[in-house]
């Protein structure tokens, strides 16, 4: 629905291009409607008092907007400060390993240096796509047997077998970018392999590698089912899963106090994304994708 | 970037590239640690009974596991449900996401700007606040769902959205395709705008009309992007754990249970870690045969 075919319909076509707009805008505030209101939900419900937010009836401005909910949550009998910090911790470990990892793998794959390079690469992007859950009993069992279960540690371990194989396909994407023609230069210049990547392409990449940071820290932070299997006790535990385990104490009817809680999940995760927003979806398709 | 890959194929035609290179050891290490172990030791668990309350060795059965799933109601219920949730989220995220990005493809300004901004938001949704957000609007008694199809007068009573056998899974999926959505729409957006501006210049002189410049011109350009972006959504919809877990734990009954799920409560509620490693490795293998699509298109493309 262009402006541009409008205009080559014509005089005759005016009438048909301005209904055809109207249901243009009609279509885009359904859609906009679709996308919103949960959200406008959330915070709606965030701010209304324990009453308002369960009535039979609900309100979709609140009465009387107030902040309680939101005081609750950091004066309350649970450690709502802590999971906020483990969760930063332990996804802001995971993003800075995985990437420092992946660097110098990214840079070889993608210069294809070496003679089992394409069979490396979709090992990797193989790798990329396994289920967790397969993961999941074997990995507890050795964080049982080496007594790292309910560690920090252990969580980082988790959230490293994805964001290392998306770390290192993502990485490669923006060193593909860069021309090889620059290495040249400095190999010449007497540079080695290893100087070439940390004076060269790390500095050239870097708003690349801000970025696979972030994507990995915005899947570990949506990660539920490794907090939830290697922490046992509730102090250490993730935000998304003391969510989950602590529903059906504390807000158990408390939708309020619950939307507030979320409402917090969600802002780290929102400036994330927002910062990262456009090398998104070149980033998750890693190249695949024609004029991205 | 096939530029690139050429000048650096060409670079390795040189006779004397090693093996491996140094620079892929670590990665290769630490996979092989935190996967490559896992993976081994679910294929050999998956030929034992073993039940971590017993407190006795692993019990090798062969291939029982394996026949036992062949036999198992809630095994062929699971994948039923997981082909259902991943399809259905995967096909609809996908036209709307498309449709809103022909629809918003040409508007420009700062309005506009902010509304694709709004539009891509959920995905900035942790998954978890996702279920309980739409857990609250599914409410049977003071849910917003309920109270505005009632003043509408679509529904005559409230309905219990995530109760009900019939309706649970439709209701997560949807609420899926709302988290899903700015995905293809972001895609979408970004593979429009990488469409030659001659081409489009071309079917404007030819005057091609709206639907056939969209069916004849746009959207061969999007095939390649909406078919790895949808491998890619397939993958992460299969794996899908904290929406369905959430909003109803797999229930009622079964009736909102992935294999996901249906692995998840087999290792960890009732600790057969024999039987739910044999339904992973079934579950792996299913993925890789999805896997191989994906890099098989990977493969083409790199070599056209």
């Amino acid at each position: 629905m262009t402006d541009k075919s409008h205009r080559t319909a014509g005089s005759r076509g005016t009438f048909r291009a301005i209904s055809g707009r109207a249901l243009q805008y009609i279509c885009i505030a359904v859609a906009l409607f679709w996308t919103v209101a949960p959200i406008y939900w959330m915070i709606s419900t965030s701010l209304k008092s324990e009453l308002e937010a369960t009535r039979l009836e609900p309100t979709l401005i609140p009465e009387s907007p107030t902040f309680g909910n939101y005081v609750r949550l950091f004066q309350g009998d649970l450690p709502f400060v802590s999971f906020f910090i483990n969760s930063v911790i332990t996804c802001f470990l995971a993003a800075i390993v995985s990437v420092v990892i992946a660097v110098p793998a990214a840079y070889a794959l993608s210069r294809r240096n070496f003679r089992t390079a394409d069979q490396t690469g979709y090992l990797v992007l193989v790798v990329r796509m396994f289920p967790m859950i397969v993961l999941l009993a074997p990995l507890y069992l050795i964080l049982l047997n080496t007594g790292l279960l309910d560690t920090m540690f252990g969580l980082i371990l988790g959230y490293t077998t994805f964001g290392l194989p998306f770390a290192v396909w993502m990485l490669k994407g923006f060193i593909d970018a860069v021309p090889v023609e620059i290495e040249e230069a400095a190999r010449v210049d007497g540079y080695r392999q290893w100087e070439i990547l940390l004076r060269i392409i790390v500095p050239l990449i870097y708003p690349g590698l801000v970025t696979t940071g972030i994507f990995v820290l915005m899947e570990a932070w949506n990660n539920l089912i490794y907090p939830l299997t290697f922490i046992t006790s509730i102090e250490k535990q993730s935000l998304p899963a003391a969510l989950v385990l602590t529903f059906t104490g504390q807000f158990k009817t408390d939708w309020g106090g619950m939307m507030a809680a979320s409402a917090i999940t969600t802002l780290p995760l929102m400036i994330a994304f927002f910062a990262v927003q456009r090398s998104m979806v070149r980033g998750l398709t890693a190249g695949s994708v024609t004029g991205t | 970037m096939p530029a690139h890959s050429k000048q650096a194929s060409s670079r390795r035609a040189g006779g004397k590239a090693p093996f491996l290179h140094w620079m892929v050891l670590p990665t290769l290490l630490v996979l092989l640690a935190i996967i490559g172990y896992p993976v081994v030791s679910t294929v050999y668990l998956s030929f034992f009974e073993y039940n971590l309350l017993d407190f006795t060795p692993p019990e090798y059965l062969g291939l029982d596991n394996f026949a036992q799933m062949a036999s198992d109601r809630i095994f062929w219920i699971s994948l039923k449900n997981t082909l259902y949730y991943t399809g259905g989220t995967v096909l609809v995220s996908m036209l709307i996401g498309t449709a809103v990005a022909l629809l918003l493809e040409n508007l420009k300004g700062p309005v506009w700007t902010a509304v694709r901004a709004l539009v891509v938001s959920p995905w900035a949704v942790p998954f978890v606040v996702v279920a309980f957000l739409f857990r609250f609007m599914y409410m049977q008694n003071g849910g917003i769902v309920n109270d505005i199809l009632l003043d509408l007068g679509v529904i005559g009573n409230p309905v219990s959205w995530l109760n009900r056998a019939d309706i649970s899974l439709g209701a997560i999926i949807v609420a899926n395709i709302w988290a899903t959505t700015p995905f293809f729409f972001l895609l979408v957006s970004s593979a429009l705008s990488g469409i030659p501006d001659a081409v489009l210049e071309s079917a404007r002189v030819d005057r091609a009309g709206l639907w056939s410049t969209i069916f004849h011109i746009k959207l061969p350009f999007l095939r390649n992007p909406l078919v790895v972006g949808s491998l890619l959504m397939v993958i992460s919809n299969f794996n899908d754990f904290a929406k369905v877990w959430v909003m109803t734990q797999g229930g009622p009954g079964y009736a909102t249970t992935t294999l996901v799920v249906y692995v998840y409560r087999m290792a960890f509620e009732r600790f057969e870690i024999g039987y739910a490693s044999a339904l992973g490795l079934i579950w792996l293998l299913l993925l890789l045969l999805v896997s191989v699509f994906y890099i098989r298109l990977l493969w083409n493309r790199q070599n056209d």
